[in-house]
């Protein structure tokens, strides 16, 4: 059994996860995120028990914070239509939401299938 | 076992992710939709600032640079050194704005859905392709190439859109790509001449040959032609009564012997009434300006992106300004520096039906002229999403197209015998060389001239110039027929029922400057019963057009202003003949809602205003009074669909026949009801609907909350995308004619100067962009329900400077 991960060294692999998948989100299909994902639990040896939880933490941050920053630089009423299409009542908090959540399951199915390919 | 312990979690990531990347049903591919670096979010756009901003595009096959500045309606005015780079802008920057649209819209004419919808798509993929669209299309592009500044026009315009399309990734593909979840194709100059085609079939494709036929079954000539006459009892044509003939008209067909067809059920649309438009012009002598002065607004379904585009397009040679249909090049309805010109729909009969004998099962051949005649076939593939491909065959006699009832009637489905289609929409046509020498003309000359090269769908083509000419012609292609040839489905055997020629095109109906002052249309009869020649027994209902001349007849010193008013006009002109009859015969109730209602009415002040109640009680009413009159005998049924006499017949029935034995309801036995009773029974249960509609009367009864008239997104069903319940006032047969789903798409009012300085103003339920997530995708409809409109920027060099410039572009060819 290894030592169970400390915050900070949490933190810094969340804060990873985030910058990289941004970079990939930016270049690469969506689906690019989880191969991401995938590849850092497997390179960064992450325990398969945490990997889950840090993948979906991380996924979640990602979309839902994009989602907020495009959201406030380029207001228009398309969040509230998307949100009346979903439906989610027009909630474009419940929106955020939704979107972070869709990224965050990628990220950590992903995380935990890279995890689980070297833990096995 | 740990093998599969360990590949479990991965298998569980492949299957979500593949999940989240395909659409499922109506669901959306949400990893796509929902990612902000892919899916929707990349689509918001921020409001432009109030600063005039510039930017540099490089587009390839541009010969020379073209400046576009955008107004701050987001309207494109667009300045290029020739025409080649003129319309390859147009087809460019009309891509940027609505590609998707333009794409689902051609997809649609051309029975293409169901490649992105599934097999759901096929019922209207089939009905469009059986109907000759394709086909039509195929000949109408061979026509308009003909003209060689026309196959310019088309072909830079589609290398436009093909530019932009290629420019695109898919992330920033429109909004609907991704929640259909397909990506655009190439355009082909075919795409325009389909969307043209389309026009077709959205104003001339209406036909009620077999309904009628069904009742020529069913009670006989002399009741058919009594409930269904071929001229309306109150009329005000388009052309003025007394205009002089300024042709020797051709020999009329001999007519063919009575037919009755087998009749039968058959899935075509039925004529939309409430699909209509106005338009008017006024001379000189009548305006405050001392020059005409011409209003338009056609009636179409209101969507989502709009039908319309707006733009100016400048080049040597021409300086136009008006509204484009995303998808053909040109301006078709706008006004230069000379001259402005607007479109309403002729309803004329210009699609018939022909009762085809085949020889036997193969449809090889078919009898006509007393003798066997091949047909020719044509196959049409159908890709459907998610299935296998389908392909059809489509039998055609010299008439057209034969579309099958057997699928519809299975226990006839042993008898060899279907109906061919002949439709102008199948003729080899030029409309692109009529738009591009309108947005070119001069003065009356240029319009008539460009006017020659027009077929379908035919339109009343109004004109005004700076000259001080105001001009309509009822124009199009119009078969010569002998008198009401075409109202029943026609014998395909007999060759005398065949189409023969046409009317000649210098004798369609026509006026110039009349006495009057002023000329209009609202798609009613195009012509008094003295024109020598028959167009067609049915047209819209004619209380639009009577009411828009009584205005004009009496309005004088007219400005922009006072026709703004006119096309916000909601007299109810049907009531005012109409409600003191109906009042006259109603037993007046006696206490509680129903009396309260009747009150109401008799206070009501005939107008069809935002929050009448007089008007929701009146044409709800009047549905449930025709209902009541004409259910039992002409009811809709599945085998025998028939129509109904229309409002024009039924007021007269009202006015001078009160013991008609149409009155009497068929299906109470042993009770004869009387007119009166009737007239009474529909008032208690249009009430009695009323109220379980919208509880006690009061707001909730407000005409605007009844009509529920709403922009919807063309997707079927995207209310998120749509603008519902808008408070807007009107109604079918108010000058203001806006509907549930129709009204004016386009409304604009030029005056035009000596000067060559044109004072226009325009709006158009919708706005320039296609896209949700601009503030530009539905901010004049606010606007346009207000009844107010917008006054149009017309630049003439693109350094004008104006307080109202938003943005400019310089295109530049791509090295």
């Amino acid at each position: 059994m290894r030592k169970p991960l400390s915050f900070s060294y949490k933190l810094a692999i969340v804060l990873i996860m985030v910058v990289m998948g941004a970079i990939a989100g930016i270049y690469l299909p969506w689906f690019a995120l989880g191969i991401l994902f995938a590849v850092l639990a497997y390179v960064l040896r992450l325990p398969a028990g945490n990997a889950f939880v840090l993948g979906l933490i991380s996924g979640f941050l990602l979309w839902a914070i994009s989602a907020f920053w495009i959201d406030m630089q380029h207001p228009s009423s398309l969040p509230g239509r998307m949100a009346n299409l979903f439906p989610l009542g027009g909630s474009v908090l419940g929106l955020y939401a939704l979107t972070g959540l869709l990224g965050g399951l990628t990220g950590g199915f992903w995380s935990w299938a890279g995890a689980k390919l070297r833990f096995n | 076992m740990k093998y599969i312990k360990s590949i479990f979690p991965l298998a569980l990531a492949i299957i979500w992710t593949y999940a989240l990347h395909n659409s499922w049903g109506t669901l959306p591919p949400l990893g796509k939709l929902m990612s902000p670096f892919h899916g929707f979010w990349v689509n918001a756009e921020a409001p432009e600032s109030a600063e005039l901003t510039e930017e540099n595009l490089q587009i390839p096959g541009l010969e020379q640079a073209v400046t576009v500045v955008y107004d701050e309606m987001a309207i494109p005015h667009v300045f290029a050194q020739n025409d080649h780079d003129l319309y390859l802008a147009q087809g460019y920057l009309t891509a940027k704005d609505r590609l998707w649209q333009m794409e689902f819209q051609t997809h649609f004419a051309g029975g293409r859905i169901s490649e992105i919808v599934g097999e759901k798509g096929m019922v209207s993929d089939q009905f469009q392709r059986r109907m000759g669209a394709v086909y039509g299309a195929e000949k109408s592009f061979e026509g308009m190439k003909e003209d060689p500044k026309a196959a310019i026009t088309l072909q830079a315009y589609s290398d436009g859109v093909n530019a932009y399309i290629e420019s695109l990734d898919e992330r920033h593909f429109p909004l609907e790509y991704k929640l259909l979840n397909y990506a655009p194709e190439k355009w082909s100059p075919i795409k325009s001449a389909l969307f043209l085609k389309n026009m077709s079939f959205v104003l001339a494709s209406g036909t009620d040959d077999l309904k009628m036929t069904n009742i020529l079954r069913k009670y006989g000539k002399a009741v058919a032609e009594n409930l269904f006459p071929n001229y309306p009892f109150v009329e005000s044509p388009i052309i003025p009564v007394g205009t002089p003939r300024d042709f020797k008209p051709v020999p009329i067909p001999e007519s063919p012997i009575d037919f009755i067809g087998l009749g039968s059920a058959m899935k075509t649309p039925e004529k939309d009434p409430n699909i209509g438009s106005n338009n008017w012009a006024v001379a000189g002598n009548k305006t405050v300006s001392g020059l005409p002065i011409l209003a338009n607004d056609p009636h179409l379904t209101l969507s989502l992106p709009s039908i319309w585009y707006q733009m100016q397009l400048v080049a040597p040679g021409v300086n136009v300004y008006g509204s484009t249909m995303p998808g053909t090049p040109n301006v078709i309805v706008g006004f230069n520096k000379n001259v402005a010109w607007g479109v309403t729909n002729v309803g004329s009969d210009i699609l018939d039906w022909y009762q085809v004998k085949f020889k036997d099962a193969s449809k090889a051949e078919y009898w006509h002229d007393g003798k066997w005649k091949k047909t020719t076939q044509r196959i049409e593939t159908f890709n459907i999403k998610g299935k296998k491909s389908f392909v059809d065959t489509i039998f055609f006699t010299h008439h057209g197209p034969v579309v099958y009832l057997s699928h519809e009637k299975p226990f006839k489905s042993n008898i060899p015998v279907g109906h061919a289609l002949r439709w102008i929409a199948h003729e080899k046509s030029q409309e692109s060389t009529t738009f591009y020498k309108l947005n070119r003309a001069a003065n009356y000359d240029d319009y008539a001239q460009a006017l020659t090269y027009y077929s379908a769908p035919a339109q009343n083509f109004l004109f005004a110039s700076n000259q001080g000419d105001i001009a309509l012609w009822v124009n199009g292609k119009f078969p010569l027929k002998s008198y009401t040839l075409g109202k029943y489905l026609l014998d395909g055997t007999d060759p005398k029922a065949d189409w023969t020629g046409y009317i000649p095109q210098p004798h369609n109906p026509h006026a110039k400057n009349p006495a009057r002052g002023f000329l209009s249309s609202a798609n009613q009869s195009s012509v008094d019963p003295s024109y020598p020649y028959y167009m067609g027994w049915q047209y819209a209902p004619t209380e639009r057009g009577r009411r828009i001349n009584e205005r004009l007849e009496a309005m004088s010193k007219i400005t922009v202003d006072s026709l703004r008013g006119l096309q916000n006009d909601n007299f109810n002109i049907r009531a005012r003949t109409l409600l003191p009859l109906l009042m006259a015969q109603l037993t007046s109730p006696k206490a509680g809602v129903h009396a309260q209602a009747a009150g109401e009415l008799k206070r009501w002040n005939l107008q069809n205003s935002v929050n009448s109640v007089g008007a929701t009680i009146f044409e709800n009413w009047v549905l449930m009074l025709q209902d009541a009159i004409w259910a039992d005998e002409f009811e809709a049924d599945d085998q025998a669909p028939m129509s109904r006499p229309s409002m024009d017949r039924t007021i007269k029935m009202i006015q001078d026949e009160p013991n008609a034995p149409w009155w009497d309801n068929v299906k109470t036995k042993n009770k004869k009801e009387r007119m009166a009773e009737i007239i009474s029974g529909s008032f208690t249960a249009s009430i009695d609907t009323l109220v379980k509609k919208h509880g006690v009367m009061g707001p909730e009864w407000a005409w605007y909350k009844h009509k529920q008239t709403g922009v919807r997104h063309l997707i079927p069903g995207m209310d998120a995308l749509s603008r519902l319940n808008i408070p807007i006032g009107g109604g079918g047969t108010i000058v203001n004619a806006t509907t549930m789903k129709t009204g004016p798409s386009w409304r604009m009012i030029v005056e035009l100067s000596k000067e060559g300085k044109p004072r226009a103003h325009g709006v158009y339920p919708g706005g320039q962009s296609g896209n949700p997530g601009s503030a530009h995708y539905d901010d004049l409809i606010d606007t346009w329900a207000k009844g107010e409109l917008r006054s149009l920027l017309y630049l003439e060099k693109p350094e004008d400077v104006s307080g109202r410039l938003r943005k400019k572009i310089v295109l530049s060819t791509k090295k």
